[in-house]
């Protein structure tokens, strides 16, 4: 590894590569070197990066190498952007995408099951975002389509892979979930009893 | 019953029960039915004084927690029964309930997880592939049948607006002017034949006009249906690219 730049190499590969990314099979085949020699590479290149005052990093997303700009420069690169603010995923998206990552594949009636609330249009939108996709029909009468999530999602959520997801939450901290809808219950309390007081927490 | 407007509280009866245990500090293990119940008919019928869209899940969830109240009302016959069957009737009416509050609650938080992550990788961005044409001997001709689906369309097509969004210049004005497809259609198809009948799929989208992008689009997928257009896959970069049916014009050479 004297003479060769291979940090170089990879790091040109990577960015001529931009967001398709490159995965270490593709790495080891073009650069002709082993598995262990490659990973080597990455992480020094992924290090250089990391310490000194650059602008990108190197990371891993989707089961692929890319580089992208360092996240403390957003405000910057949101500047460049006639819209900022990436338009993001409503709560009823956010539910039922997180149950089929977990439950994955899983049909209508079954997300429908775990939200207690009909689901059609909030799987419309993340299919059609292509952040899930019909992987197969289901046993038995109707073959209800089985959902799955894609490589968009893993993309989109900044996951290396599906097993990066983390584990079910078994406890929960209501605190944090309570906040947003305290809000609301005030508004209600004001709406229905306009002279009482309001409650105390 | 007309309630259109969906003001996005709850997310259902289940996350309605949750507000309320967390709010009465209700041990959920332990939940007290007279008095959700009737917080939780009290909060069905504000939302319908506040014209809210009640959807009919709220009602059914309603009727459900009525009658599990009234199942606990219910006197237990001990002495009638045996001691092994004792162990089986000991089954709460809540308990179903319960299960299902758990349950959903773990996906809600799940939910908070990926919402945190969403904005995290907000932060970052990246560049699309660099055109390596230039230096490519050729597009290989032998046909890989990666079957492209629509699946695949739609995942290059939000790429291509994230790619868009980012590439658009601050002052750009933008002058709305209705493309018909057909049109567009004929374009891109010009386009390819101009172009050793070949092209990568985001190359066709020359303009950062949201519009311009969606026509652009359906145009293509018209294409694919009218059998026009070939669209395959290479598997190097995985870019989706876009070939003209009919062969190439004879442009001369280049």
């Amino acid at each position: 590894m004297e003479l060769v730049n291979w940090k170089g190499i990879l790091e040109s590969l990577l960015f001529a590569a931009g967001d398709e990314g490159l995965n270490l099979k593709q790495i080891t085949a073009v650069m002709e070197i082993e598995e262990h020699e490659a990973l080597e590479v990455i992480q020094t290149l992924k290090e250089d990066y990391d310490e000194g005052s650059r602008g990108i990093s190197l990371t891993e997303m989707a089961g692929t190498f890319q580089l992208v700009t360092k996240k403390e420069h957003a405000p910057y690169l949101k500047k460049l952007v006639e819209s900022p603010g990436m338009s993001t995923l409503s709560q009823a998206a956010l539910e039922t995408l997180a149950i089929v990552a977990y439950r994955q594949p899983i049909t209508r009636a079954e997300v429908e099951e775990v939200r207690g609330v009909k689901t059609e249009r909030p799987l419309q939108t993340l299919v059609s975002k292509g952040l899930i996709k019909e992987v197969g029909r289901a046993e038995g009468t109707g073959r209800a389509i089985l959902y799955g999530t894609t490589r968009e999602f893993l993309d989109y959520f900044g996951l290396k892979n599906i097993e990066e997801l983390p584990p079910l939450p078994e406890k929960i901290d209501d605190e944090a979930m309570e906040e947003d809808a305290d809000l609301f219950f005030e508004k209600f309390q004001e709406t229905l009893d306009p002279h009482e007081e309001k409650p105390t927490d | 019953m007309e309630y259109n407007v969906k003001v996005d509280a709850f997310e259902g009866p289940l996350d309605l029960l949750l507000h309320l245990i967390n709010r009465l500090e209700i041990d959920i293990y332990d939940i007290p039915m007279a008095q959700i119940t009737e917080q939780y008919l009290y909060y069905v019928h504000a939302m319908k004084e506040l014209q809210l869209d009640t959807a009919s899940e709220y009602l059914v969830m309603a009727a459900t927690l009525l009658a599990i109240k009234s199942k606990m009302l219910l006197p237990k016959h001990e002495d009638d029964l045996l001691e092994e069957e004792l162990e089986y009737s000991e089954e709460d009416p809540r308990d179903e309930l319960v299960e299902r509050l758990i349950e959903y609650r773990k996906y809600k938080s799940a939910a908070e997880e990926l919402k945190a992550r969403e904005q995290e990788r907000g932060q970052v961005f990246t560049k699309p592939p660099s055109d390596l044409t230039e230096i490519t001997e050729s597009i290989p001709t032998e046909k890989m049948d990666l079957n492209v689906s629509i699946y695949d369309m739609l995942g290059a097509f939000h790429k291509l607006l994230r790619r868009k969004k980012l590439q658009k210049p601050m002052s750009t004005k933008i002058t709305r002017q209705e493309i018909p497809i057909e049109k567009r259609m004929e374009e891109v198809l010009q386009e390819l034949r101009a172009f050793k009948g070949k092209k990568r799929f985001y190359e066709l989208f020359p303009y950062p006009e949201k519009e311009h992008i969606v026509v652009t689009f359906l145009a293509i997928l018209e294409l694919m249906k009218r059998n026009e257009i070939e669209v395959d896959q290479e598997n190097n970069f995985e870019d989706i690219i876009i070939a003209a049916k009919g062969g190439v014009e004879s442009s001369g050479t280049r």
